[in-house]
Parts: structure tokens; C-alpha cells; sequence
């Protein structure tokens, strides 16, 4: 094969540029990476999810009743739209495991026996499923029973609706509803304290005393018919039999997760890949323009020898192909090689029959396709520039560069100004788009940074504020059904207890104009002192007598502010609809709450003085024999336990945003360095005449670096407080796209943040104005004498 | 003409040039080679030459001779590869890279054939630019007005002719009041009338500040301003004609 010999020059070009080449490679590279990342894991979270929902006939409408006879079956399956229908028997079992203090509780489902799962089909991992008739078989979670160690064959003591037994592991399996397998109104999975559990329908109906009956039911709706006449027949169907109004996935709270994350993968894919293409096009464009500039007599002399202005520009626009490829095949790697890592971490989060790291090989199409345009925009001023320069012209050395004196001087201040300083400030300002991009390549160098800093000060915050000043209980107790007052009264005198405040939470859904969203209310007393509602400096919210406490999130769902009017529609028993005021925002940074005064909701549902459970304060001393008194309790449902679920919340949120973080913190060494390193690099080559004469006249090398780099140290000077600034807006901006109904982060910016940022775009500096200055150690002198630009 | 003769032992023979004016440059032996892969260049070939306070010396020769080469040695821009080269009794062939900027700083002014000056400063800035870091410099104006550019002292490089910004080079290379100015090709890239004006610039420092001046050029017709000509060739001192009188740079023809 034979080389053209302009591929030649083209090669030995790029050797000698090649520090300069990685540089913008590298930041294209990071844009790439992470878009080819959140790209592919788009599409494994997607495609696997599709397969899965699919394969396993995950429902499309849900509803919980109280009870109802197996015979409405065939009313709802007449509704129009719906293709199938399953009821089920869904209930709450408690655990006492051996190596767990504290009860662990779960979800148990029914298995029919007189046909085969018709929704959300179990996936078996290990086992069997139960045999018909056969008594207390189950099926259990798959991530509970690896917490665990269950193995088919073993036993399982649970408590079902106060009665102890003795349950018979058979399998191990999967459900795509509990892709997000945590416990219902949980924001976290807690696959060491709750499992699911699948049983056969007739002993579960014996056990939750609903022989022949149904609490529970999913429908599956026709391919193409939409959910909400299917919801509204089913609610009116449902009503006599004490219906929870139904929903659909959007509002499925599984399904909500996995929508969540995509969500914020796709604005990740976007934004971020948009800001580092930029640097990277203005950068190619910048190192392009000075090959140009420095090969001015080559071009002519191509010309000359009949090379047209279409080779020359082509063979100038693969150095930018050879950027983009370098750059896409870095990114390629970095973003599969770390979407292979989050797909680990996503096994903590979702349990899928398998969900394997799918590289998207389109989106590298695209990010190609993306780069070259982002290259090309860089480079095509140049490389017009290029061929349009005729030959005999060319050949010419460059008349002198124009200049005239700096705004500064005209303004008379020029006498402050040392000759070498009037240098910096004239080449600022006769190239005032170069120094523009340069500026705003430092700016993002320094404003990048805040990111990161910003995430890892966030967690910290939210540890604190969440769990420490909002959340003092240690722990909350929650009920099978709603106890009464003497209920309340009894957690009060479990043992260890110090202080106790009752709760009563009821599905709702809130609707502000054409906005709703489907969450639990929760009554309160006035003036709690464990768990409280806050403002954002952390100050208890008063709560008043009528009207709501939102979380600031949810509000922003609803599009509600304080002083609004919501609609209340409580979603069970009697679903009264109520207006409610907005009075305050809550500030808080996992889940989402709606709370209201206990009295005002009680009243709201025609109760007494029910309660769904209680925040307790435990003396640490009597902490055990707490926990065995409600091992033994057989009202108790669930215990949630502070410390766990801050530990859960170590282990999984905060786990990936420090991925995340660590991410961010490369990216933008990379990028303080690459622009840095890239100005000084342009500037020592563009100028190198200029700096070999003053080396020749008697400059010492110092005098001659002082010279080149204080023009970049100028601009480094000014873009880092405006890149401060930005990153702070930076942040701001991606804390709040990737917030979600889980868990937000604050936004905490600290000086500590800020100087990390400072630090690290000063140090690249000094780094690069170091290899800089070793360069200007080897100018040549004597070719100066002679030799033309 | 004389040719030299001797060696480096011997002491020089005494030049009717020097007229009692003081050594500044002695080399005796000087040889510079450059070897690239398996090429061997002996760009200075035995050398051996005395320069003197106040004289203005015209280095002529085809290109290849070994002109530049000299000049560089001369001027603290490159180091002999063997012989002895002492400026004012000072070794510079073994002087270090710090030694050779103080060198060039303080003792020497450098005039390019393309000018070489620096495009953001104005006139006066480039000059100043040098008047800043030596030790014993005229004002930057005075070094202007003695190249006749007082009236262009504010004008950026790409505001001025090619002479003009040549002449600007030459204030700026004798604002410091250098014992040495040594010049590469001043009037190559200029036309006639150009040059001349350029000339007469060069000729007036040496004048009126006794500086040292040396001249390379291939231009024969500058040998006559001279007051001794040196010609080389192959890297070695053909000949030294003396001009017994110099002609004015103004009726110099080429």
C-alpha cells in the first residue's frame, strides 16, 4: 500500500502536534464518554426493562380494595379496553431473621392455582414454584434471599396477620413489579429487611381471612386503548368494596424508579456532552488556525505544484478526523468501561432476570457524526482561509500583524504598563475571539469543579439535615391497619421508648390543576418534636390547624406554590375530596411529603383518633428489649430504623454520586489542563519568533517565559472568578436536573469547593507555563536570524 | 591585502586598524562543525581575527562561507566547537548559557535582516523593550532620533516601511550603548534607496558612539563604507582588504 505523500505530511504533522492533538481529544473525549455512557445505558435500562415487562406481562392498570369476592372478576374483565385481569391477595407479613435485631417485613402476593400466572409472572432464578395444594410453599425475592443466603429447601419464620408460620422456600425468583424492590412508601430497597413472598392463593386467602376473595387486582389493557377509561370503570367497580383508587405504571412505584433514572440519564446525555463538544470545537479550531497560519508557504507551495483548493482543504480537515477519531475511540472506551461499572451499581437498585451493560453502538454513530460537525464548525474558517490564499501570496512572509494600543492605554494609563505587559494586553485584544474561547475554556475549568465539590458537600448536608435535624425518631413503627387511640398508647409504653408522636398516613391523590400526583398524606400532630417538617435554614415549620405542608419538590410537580389551593382526593374508604391550602414548602431531600394536621385529617376520613403508627425515640440502653417487644407485637407491620436506612442510603445514592463525582473531578482536570496547556501552547508557537528575538537581544529565559505567559496568566486571572461563578450556576443546574422523587441533593457551595477549583485550574496553569517555559529553553536562536515566519 | 597568517600562539600581529584602539574580539584557531547523521560541516575552519574599539568592519562572502556562522560565535549566539575566542580578555567558547545572555545583554546589539521586531510594541516600546534590562541605556527617544524616526516613534511595526522598521531595529539595538553591534544582511530584504538610508543609520552610530560595528553581507558594494573588509570563504579568512578611506554610505551604489 502506498501512502499519499500528503497523508505522509499529514502523519508526521500529527506526530508533531501530538501533545496538543490528545489534549482536545481528551476533553472531546470526555463529552463522548459520557454521552456514549448514559447512551447505552439508556438503552440496556430500557431495552431490558421492554424484554422484561413484556416476556413477564408486567400490568398496565393496579388498584388495592379491601376485599372483594373472586366473582367481580368477571365484571372487570368486561370493562372495555382491559385483555386481562388477575386478582390477587396481597398482604404484610413480619420476620424475626436470626442475625437482625429488629424485625424484617415483607410483601406476600397469591400464586393462582386454577391456571397459570396471568400478570406479572414470577421469573424463577433457583427452585420451583409451590405445587398446587401444597401448603406454605414459597417463592421468595431474589435480593432478599441473597441478603440472606435462602436457598430453596430452607424455612422461613413469619408472622401473617398475627398468626406464626412456618414457610417452606421452593424457589427464587423475579417479578417486574418489583424491579425497585422496596418497601411500599419507601424510598430506597432495604433488601436486608423486606423481601416478597409468593404463596398459593387459597392457603394465603385461609391465612389473611379472604377465602374466596381478592384485595388485590391488575389488569392488563388492550395494545392501543388508553389506561384512564380503564382506571375510571375499575374505581367505580371497585368502590363498594372499600377500593383504593387504581393507577397506572406512570404511578406504579417500581415502574416510577426505573422512569426516574432514565429521566435523568437523558438530560445527563445531553447537556453534558453539548458543553465539553463546545470547548472541543473551539479548541480544534484554535490549534487548526495556528497549523494553518504556521504552514502558510506549504499551502502555497501545494498549490504551486497544482494541488487543488479541494485537497488542500480535505487534507487540512482530516487533522480534525484525526482529533475526532482519537477523541471518539477514548470516549468509547471511557463510556462503556464505566457504563459497565454503573450497570454493577444498578444491580443494587433494580433487580432484572438479568441486566447486562448494552453499549450502544448507535450512539456512537451519533457521537461521531456530532464531534466531526463540532470539528468541522471549528475548523472550516480556517481551512476557507487555507485555499483561498493564493499561491505567489503565500509565498510572501506575513506582513507584520496589525496592532494598535489597548483600551486601557487608550484611556492613559499605559505609563502603569511595563513594554512586556502592553505585549499581553495588545495580543488580548487583537485576537479577541481567540482569547475569548480561551477565557471561556479556563472558565469551564474553573467552573467545573464546583460540580463535584458541590455533590460531595450536598451528601454530607443531606446525611445531617435528613437524618439528624429533620428525622430525630430512631424509630418508626408502622400498623397493619389503622390502631386506635389505644393503639398509640401502647407503642408509647413499649419498652425503651422515651417520647412517641402518632402519624396517620392515607393514599391520595393531590391535583392542582391539570397537574396531579399520587402520594400518601400524612397527619400530624402540631408542634412534633421528632419528626419535623423544616424550612430551608432548618427551622421547624409551624403546622396549621387547615390546609398542607408540601415538600418543595412535590410542589414543583403539581406546580403549586404556597397560598394555592390543591385538591385533596384521599384514595380510600370513603376517597372525600377536599381543597387544601398550601402554607409552606417543606425542605427536604428524600421522598415526598403532604402533611397535614392529624385532627384535620382524621376529620377529613371520619375517624376517631386512629393512627397508621408513630415515630419513637428509644433510650440506647433499651434498645434490644424495644426491638424484641415488637418482634412480638402482632399489630406492627413494619419497623423503619433511622440508622438503616441512612446506611442504605450510604451504600447506594451515595455511592453512585461519588462515581458521579469522581467523574466530574476528572473531567475537569482534564479540561483545566487541555485549554491551559493548549493556550500556552498556541501562544509559544504563534509568537516563537517574537520570543527568540528577545532571547537573541539578551532576555534571560525567565524574561522571556514572564513575557508569554503573562498573557495567559491574565486571562487565567479574570476567567476564574466568572468561572466560579458559572460552575456555581453549573451546579445549581445539574443538582436540579438530576433531583428526583427519591432523592435530591442540596445545594451546598462552600469555600472549600471554591478553592478546590481554584486550585486545581492554578495548578494546571503552572504545570503547562512549566512545560512551556522548558520549551522556550530550546528556541531556536539562530534560525530566527534568518528564517521567516 | 594581507592575509593572516600565524597561529594561535603567537600574539597577533598588530593591525594598522587597531591604531591603539583597544582588543574587544580575539580569535585565533576558531573552528565550528556541525555534524548532522553522517555529514560533517565545518562551518568555521581556522578562523583567526582581531576586532577593535570603534572600527566598522564589513564581513563579505558567498552564502555558505561561514559569515553567519562567525557572527553568531561573535555575538554569544553559538559557542566555537574548538579555538579560543575571548571578548575583552574574556573566554566566551566555554561560556554557559547564563553567562552568554548577560553577554549578549549587556555588550552586544543585534540588527536582523528581517527586522525581527516585536508587532504589538510601537517604535518606542520596542525600544524600550531593550533600555529596560541594561544596565547603561540612552533614552529610547534619543536611539530614535539618532535613525531619524523621532517623528514615527509611535507607530506600530505594521505602520511603517520596511527601512523604517529596520531602522527601528538598529535604535533598538544600540539604545543600550552596546561596545558591539553586530548586523546579519541589514539591507537584504530592502531596495537601493532603502538601504542606504539604512546604511547611513549604521554608519552614524558607528560615528558618533565608537561602537564596534560589523556588517555580514554578500553586497560588495557595502565593502567600500568599511573600514577593514574581511572576506571568507569555506569557513576561512581569504583576505583582509584595508580601505585606507571610507566612502559615505550616501554614494554607495548597487
Amino acid at each position: 500500500m502506498v501512502i499519499h505523500p500528503l497523508d505522509l505530511k499529514l502523519l508526521r504533522d500529527v506526530g508533531h502536534m501530538k501533545g496538543q492533538m490528545l489534549a482536545v481529544a481528551l476533553i472531546m473525549a470526555c463529552g463522548l464518554a459520557m454521552m456514549i455512557m448514559t447512551r447505552s445505558l439508556i438503552l440496556s435500562l430500557e431495552s431490558t426493562r421492554a424484554a422484561y415487562y413484556e416476556r413477564y406481562r408486567f400490568a398496565d392498570v393496579f388498584s388495592d380494595l379491601k376485599r372483594a369476592p373472586n366473582s367481580l372478576r368477571e365484571r372487570i374483565e368486561e370493562i372495555p379496553g382491559v385483555a386481562a385481569v388477575e386478582t390477587r391477595i396481597s398482604g404484610r407479613v413480619r420476620m424475626n431473621l436470626p442475625g437482625l435485631d429488629e424485625p424484617a417485613d415483607g410483601t406476600i402476593l397469591s400464586i393462582p392455582e386454577d391456571h397459570p400466572m396471568r400478570l406479572n409472572q414470577l421469573f424463577l432464578r433457583r427452585g420451583r414454584m409451590p405445587e398446587r395444594s401444597a401448603s406454605n410453599e414459597v417463592v421468595v425475592s431474589e435480593a432478599f434471599a441473597k441478603e440472606h443466603g435462602f436457598e430453596p429447601g430452607d424455612t422461613i419464620d413469619v408472622i401473617m396477620y398475627g398468626a406464626e408460620e412456618t414457610l417452606k422456600i421452593v424457589g427464587i425468583g423475579l417479578s417486574p413489579e418489583y424491579v425497585f424492590e422496596a418497601r411500599p412508601g419507601d424510598t430506597l430497597p432495604d433488601a436486608k429487611r423486606f423481601g416478597v413472598f409468593w404463596m398459593n392463593e387459597r392457603e394465603l386467602g385461609y391465612a389473611f381471612n379472604l377465602d374466596g376473595a381478592f384485595n388485590n387486582v391488575i389488569v392488563d389493557v388492550a395494545p392501543g386503548e388508553d389506561t384512564a377509561p380503564v382506571i375510571d370503570a375499575l374505581d367505580r367497580l371497585l368502590e363498594p368494596y372499600g377500593g383504593l383508587v387504581a393507577h397506572d405504571r406512570r404511578d406504579h412505584p417500581s415502574a416510577r424508579q426505573l422512569d426516574d433514572e432514565i429521566a435523568v440519564l437523558n438530560g445527563l446525555s445531553v447537556a453534558f456532552p453539548l458543553v465539553f463538544l463546545s470547548i472541543a470545537a473551539f479548541m480544534t479550531s484554535a490549534v487548526l488556525s495556528r497549523l494553518i497560519r504556521l504552514q502558510r508557504e506549504q499551502i502555497a507551495q501545494l498549490k504551486a505544484f497544482g494541488y487543488s483548493s479541494r485537497q488542500v482543504g480535505v487534507h487540512y480537515l482530516k487533522f480534525a478526523l484525526v482529533i475526532v477519531i482519537l477523541g471518539l475511540s477514548i470516549g468509547a472506551v471511557a463510556g462503556f468501561w464505566l457504563g459497565d461499572n454503573i450497570v454493577t451499581l444498578y444491580h443494587k437498585f433494580f433487580q432484572f432476570p438479568s441486566l447486562d451493560f448494552q453499549p450502544n453502538y448507535r450512539a456512537i454513530a451519533v457521537a461521531f457524526v456530532v464531534s466531526c460537525g463540532a470539528a468541522l464548525l471549528g475548523v472550516i474558517g480556517a481551512v476557507r482561509q487555507a485555499v483561498k490564499l493564493p499561491p505567489a501570496e503565500a509565498m510572501r512572509p506575513e506582513p507584520p500583524a496589525d496592532f494598535k494600543p489597548s483600551a486601557f492605554e487608550r484611556l492613559g494609563l499605559q505609563r502603569f504598563f511595563s513594554p512586556s505587559l502592553r505585549m499581553a494586553l495588545r495580543n488580548l485584544e487583537r485576537k479577541p475571539w481567540q482569547a475569548t474561547f480561551t477565557a471561556i475554556g479556563l472558565v469551564l475549568a474553573a467552573g467545573i469543579p464546583i460540580v463535584p465539590g458541590a455533590m460531595r458537600d450536598g451528601v454530607h448536608y443531606l446525611l445531617d439535615f435528613q437524618w439528624d435535624l429533620a428525622q430525630r425518631q430512631d424509630m418508626t413503627v408502622s400498623l397493619i391497619e389503622p390502631g386506635s387511640a389505644s393503639a398509640f398508647n401502647d407503642i408509647l409504653h413499649m419498652r425503651g421508648v422515651m417520647s412517641a408522636e402518632p402519624f396517620r398516613a392515607v393514599p391520595a391523590r393531590l391535583r392542582f390543576g391539570h397537574r396531579s400526583y399520587r402520594t400518601a398524606v400524612t397527619g400530624v400532630p402540631p408542634n412534633t418534636r421528632l419528626n419535623r417538617a423544616l424550612d430551608r435554614f432548618g427551622k421547624p415549620l409551624p403546622l396549621p390547624p387547615d390546609g398542607l405542608l408540601l415538600s418543595a419538590k412535590l410542589a414543583e410537580i403539581l406546580g403549586a406554590k404556597p397560598g394555592d389551593q390543591i385538591w385533596v382526593e384521599v384514595q380510600e374508604g370513603r376517597r372525600p375530596r377536599v381543597l387544601a391550602t398550601v402554607q409552606a414548602l417543606i425542605t427536604d431531600y428524600a421522598g415526598l411529603q403532604a402533611y397535614m394536621d392529624i385532627d384535620a385529617l382524621r376529620h377529613l376520613i371520619r375517624e376517631g383518633g386512629t393512627i397508621s403508627g408513630a415515630h419513637v425515640a428509644i433510650d440506647p440502653v433499651q434498645r434490644e428489649a424495644f426491638m424484641e417487644e415488637v418482634k412480638e407485637a402482632p399489630r406492627v407491620a413494619s419497623l423503619g430504623i433511622k440508622d438503616s436506612v441512612r446506611d442504605s442510603f450510604r451504600n447506594t445514592i451515595a455511592e453512585s454520586i461519588s462515581l458521579i463525582q469522581g467523574l466530574y473531578f476528572t473531567f475537569s482536570v482534564i479540561v483545566a489542563f487541555g485549554v491551559v496547556y493548549n493556550s500556552a501552547r498556541i501562544a509559544l508557537s504563534e509568537r516563537s519568533r517574537d520570543l527568540a528575538t528577545l532571547r537573541v537581544i539578551g532576555f534571560s529565559n525567565r524574561e522571556v517565559a514572564a513575557v508569554l505567559i503573562g498573557e495567559l496568566a491574565m486571562l487565567t486571572l479574570i476567567a476564574i472568578p466568572i468561572g466560579l461563578f458559572v460552575g456555581s450556576a453549573l451546579a445549581t443546574w445539574i443538582v436540579s436536573a438530576a433531583s428526583t422523587e427519591t432523592i435530591r441533593l442540596p445545594l451546598i457551595l462552600t469555600p472549600r469547593t471554591y478553592a478546590t477549583a481554584v486550585l486545581i485550574v492554578v495548578s494546571s496553569a503552572l504545570v503547562s507555563f512549566w512545560v512551556v517555559s522548558r520549551r522556550i529553553r530550546n528556541l531556536d536562536l539562530l534560525g530566527v536570524l534568518k528564517a521567516r515566519d | 591585502m594581507t592575509t593572516l597568517g600565524g597561529t594561535a600562539a603567537e600574539p597577533p600581529p598588530v593591525e594598522s586598524a587597531g591604531g591603539g584602539r583597544e582588543l574587544l574580539f580575539r580569535a585565533r584557531d576558531l573552528r565550528k562543525i556541525y555534524v548532522t547523521g553522517e555529514v560533517e560541516v565545518r562551518a568555521l575552519d581556522g578562523v583567526d581575527l582581531d576586532l577593535y574599539e570603534g572600527e566598522l568592519v564589513v564581513l563579505l562572502g558567498a552564502s555558505g562561507s561561514g559569515k553567519s556562522t562567525l557572527l553568531n560565535n561573535l555575538g554569544g549566539l553559538d559557542v566555537p566547537t574548538s579555538g579560543e575566542l575571548t571578548y575583552r580578555g574574556e573566554d566566551l567558547t566555554g561560556a554557559d548559557e547564563k553567562m552568554l545572555t548577560r553577554f549578549r545583554r549587556d555588550a552586544v546589539g543585534f540588527v536582523f535582516q528581517f527586522y525581527n521586531l516585536i508587532p504589538s510594541l510601537t517604535a518606542r516600546e520596542n525600544v524600550a523593550l531593550i533600555t529596560e534590562i541594561a544596565p547603561n541605556p540612552m533614552a529610547p527617544e534619543d536611539a530614535l532620533a539618532l535613525v531619524d524616526l523621532t517623528d514615527r516613534m509611535d507607530h506600530f511595526p505594521s505602520q511603517l516601511s520596511g527601512g523604517q522598521q529596520q531602522r527601528v531595529a538598529i535604535a533598538r539595538a544600540i539604545a543600550k550603548q552596546p561596545e558591539v553591534l553586530l548586523c546579519d544582511e541589514p539591507t537584504g530584504a530592502l531596495d537601493v534607496k532603502t538601504g542606504i538610508t539604512v546604511l547611513e543609520a549604521i554608519e552614524r552610530v558607528n560615528r558618533e558612539l565608537g561602537t564596534l560595528t560589523v556588517i555580514i553581507t554578500h553586497n560588495v558594494a557595502l565593502a567600500e563604507m568599511a573600514d577593514r573588509v574581511i572576506h571568507l570563504s569555506d569557513g576561512k579568512i581569504s583576505g583582509i582588504d584595508h580601505n585606507s578611506s571610507r566612502r559615505s554610505a550616501r554614494s554607495l551604489e548597487w
